[in-house]
């Protein structure tokens, strides 16, 4: 791309010839105010906030939208300039209701920054001060009409991130509204709640319930890390106050998610109701007593010696390498809670945003691996990419009834073009053919029949999930087997926050043999364990965890505890073994 | 005609998007979430966007009107010409609706409207499709008698 030179308040640069006059000002390290563009979103120049002088030009002009030119002079901070932003803000705080001092996001709010910045003092403009309802029908965050400035930036990443277009804007003018679907409530939309618009929401009109009124940008601290709860593995921001996390937003910079996130990874650790384990805790005579380490420990080592070599050890996806190398060298058999097929892979994840071709074999991308169906949503919508589905459930003989007429089975049926049983594979496959960049996702149960689809489609590439977040990094570690019931006289369970857990494991555990849980909570271990161990969650800990497509992510300690390390835990088990 | 005939003859298929919603507005008399859900599919739209769109213009409508919808116009002509004020009093009185309601029959919505582009023979209302001009107290009446007499 050629360069073009231009001149921004004195400074002259050259910029690519292809950027707007918002990028060509950060290029030149100045920095334009914005309420609706937002870094991962197409611009719209709907607010008017980054207006901008620009010479030869008859009027200002926003610089989210306009496009450089070769010997551009613009002008930032002009008193024209500074005089037209304090009439957009002038505007923007006499429509609907902007009394900082009662919003959750005083200091924290672009807006609010805004207004002290251009010193607004006083509202210049009778305000008609219209009482909107607030929609508190969704579980974890609330939208207030009071407070939206209609900037669309909601709307603009539903549609254009999440692929999901739940959100819109009804009527005109003064009357417009971030609207649901048919203008419903939001809980009872099809909204799934990734809470992606909460995270870019420039003023207090999505609220996060949790995190409301608990700490402003000036109080809390930011820490990278990675979601462990499943094998998409995405980069997590944590927003941090006083040792507690108050938040979990998406990581912008990070990949494969470029900051999106789903319910689970943001909202579901947030809102956790199962007993955390703090203190060992053993069952004697049906009872549980809480124990210290060192008698756990040495309850735990005195049992698995008496065993010697029959033990099981059987480790869930929220364990990290690091964990997972310790107990590598404890005695007996190690399993993976889940079977992982994750190492067949072919595809990166990045490749769903290039495909124009997917096939999706047993696996619902709206339920599990949510993140990477939101590549798959964009890529239909946007790209005009094909979809194939290939499930049990599409023939209309699932054995579950709720499945039977093959649309509850897989929530990406109103976005596919064509569904199919298993048997019918051959159909995918001819329609496959013609693709360019074909990708195929299964799930565990789709392994099998998706690698062996690859080789009928010219240039397909796999991407297999597999549950567990770290399942493919145990699996490199030396955990290579699925637990499928195999027996032994002491079964060690490191489950971490696994609270998805199959009913037939849990039938084994109550059967017989010394059951001992590694586990950040109680539930649903209480049933089936002897000896409860604490065990640090994913925001506690540091370690090393690989996605499906084998990327490495880093896990980075949010909040400080007292718990033991479990390396040291699983480190004197190791001992056991020589 | 059905809104699918424009959709198969358009390769941009959202293009026809408002002529579909006029189309389903004229069968219908209003545009009910049915029918919006119907064109979105036909335009491979999802019922959002096209709700959205629906809302946006204000001469599509998503309530039920009456059978015969009375618009009358209160633009600046209509109103300089001392007759909308007088006019709307008169319909609100002989239909016993105020401006924005529907007769309890379902037979008559009254709307005020801004501008009906027949400044040059104000005062002006539009029943459906057919517009009235230079209008007199006694012509409405004539006008409704006739109404009331027909299915």
């Amino acid at each position: 791309m050629p360069n073009v030179r231009v001149t921004i308040n004195g400074v002259e640069a050259a910029v690519p010839a292809n950027i707007t006059v918002l990028e060509a000002a950060k290029f030149a390290g100045i920095e334009i105010p914005t309420l609706c563009d937002h870094p991962a979103i197409e611009p719209i120049g709907a607010c008017r906030i980054c207006l901008v002088e620009i010479e030869k030009q008859r009027t200002l002009q926003p610089a989210c939208t306009f496009p450089v030119f070769e010997g551009m002079v613009a002008h930032t901070r002009s008193e024209k300039v500074v005089e037209a932003r304090r009439f957009v803000l002038d505007l923007l705080f006499s429509e609907r209701n902007h009394f900082c001092m009662f919003c959750q996001m005083s200091e924290s709010c672009t807006l609010q920054d805004l207004a002290y910045e251009y010193e607004l003092d006083h509202w210049k403009f009778n305000r008609p001060m219209p009482k909107f309802s607030v929609d508190a029908s969704r579980e974890y965050f609330v939208m207030d009409h009071n407070r939206c400035i209609l900037c669309r930036r909601c709307i603009r990443v539903c549609d254009e991130l999440v692929g999901n277009g739940t959100l819109g804007l009804k009527n005109r003018g003064a009357d417009s509204m971030v609207t649901a679907d048919m203008d419903v409530p939001f809980g009872e939309s099809s909204c799934i709640s990734c809470g992606t618009c909460l995270q870019v929401c420039p003023t207090g009109s999505l609220a996060d319930r949790a995190s409301a009124y608990m700490g402003a940008t000036a109080q809390i601290d930011r820490v990278k890390t990675r979601c462990m709860a499943c094998p998409v593995g995405c980069g997590t921001e944590l927003i941090v106050r006083e040792n507690r996390v108050i938040r979990v937003e998406g990581d912008w910079d990070a990949e494969p998610n470029k900051g999106l996130l789903c319910e689970i990874g943001r909202f579901v650790p947030l809102h956790e109701k199962r007993n955390r384990v703090r203190q060992p805790m053993v069952r004697t005579d049906g009872d549980w007593t809480e124990v210290e380490m060192e008698e756990a420990l040495g309850l735990m080592n005195e049992k698995m010696r008496e065993a010697g070599d029959d033990v099981a050890t059987i480790v869930s996806g929220f364990v990290t390498v690091e964990e997972g190398k310790a107990l590598a060298q404890s005695p007996g058999a190690k399993y993976l809670m889940h079977p992982i097929a994750s190492e067949q892979s072919t595809a990166k994840q990045a490749d769903l945003d290039e495909a124009d071709l997917f096939v999706v074999v047993n696996t619902d991308m709206t339920e599990d691996y949510q993140v990477a169906g939101f590549a798959i949503k964009r890529g239909v919508r946007q790209r005009g990419a094909r979809l194939l589905l290939i499930n049990d459930a599409a023939d209309g003989e699932a054995a579950d009834g709720e499945a039977a007429d093959g649309e509850a089975a897989d929530g990406l049926g109103d976005w596919a073009m064509r569904r199919f049983g298993p048997e019918d594979a051959n159909q995918a496959v001819s329609i496959a053919r013609g693709a360019q960049m074909p990708v195929i996702v299964a799930g565990p149960d789709g392994a099998k029949l998706a690698t062996e689809l690859a080789d009928q489609i010219p240039d397909a590439k796999v991407l297999i999930y597999t549950p567990g977040g770290n399942s493919r990094g145990l699996y490199e570690v030396g955990f290579q087997e699925a637990f499928e019931g195999q027996e032994a006289a002491v079964y060690h369970v490191v489950a971490g926050e696994i609270s998805r857990i199959s009913p037939e494991l849990l039938e084994q555990l109550r059967q017989g043999g010394t059951v001992i849980v590694t586990t950040s909570y109680r539930e649903p271990w209480d049933e089936v364990a002897d000896l409860i161990v604490p065990m640090p969650t994913t925001f506690e800990k540091s370690g090393t965890t690989v996605n499906a497509d084998g990327m490495v992510g880093q896990v980075v300690v949010g909040v400080i505890t007292r718990a033991v390390p479990t390396n040291e835990i699983f480190n004197s088990l190791a001992e056991l073994a020589q | 005609m059905e809104p699918g005939y424009y959709a198969e003859m358009d390769p941009a298929k959202r293009a026809m998007l408002l002529t579909a919603l006029y189309m389903a507005q004229e069968q219908y008399g209003y545009l009910s979430r049915e029918a919006m859900e119907r064109v979105g599919r036909r335009l491979g739209m999802s019922p959002r966007e096209v709700y959205n769109t629906a809302t946006f213009y204000s001469m599509f409508r998503t309530e039920p009107v009456g059978r015969y919808l009375i618009q009358v116009c209160e633009g600046l002509s209509c109103h300089l010409a001392g007759g909308a004020e007088d006019l709307v009093a008169h319909l609100e009185d002989r239909l016993g609706i105020s401006a924005g309601q529907m007769t309890g029959d379902g037979r008559f919505s009254l709307q005020m409207v801004q501008c009906l582009a027949a400044c040059g023979s104000s005062p002006a209302m539009r029943i459906n499709d057919t517009l009235y001009t230079n209008l007199t107290l006694g012509q409405v009446d004539t006008i409704l008698q006739d109404l009331e007499g027909r299915p």
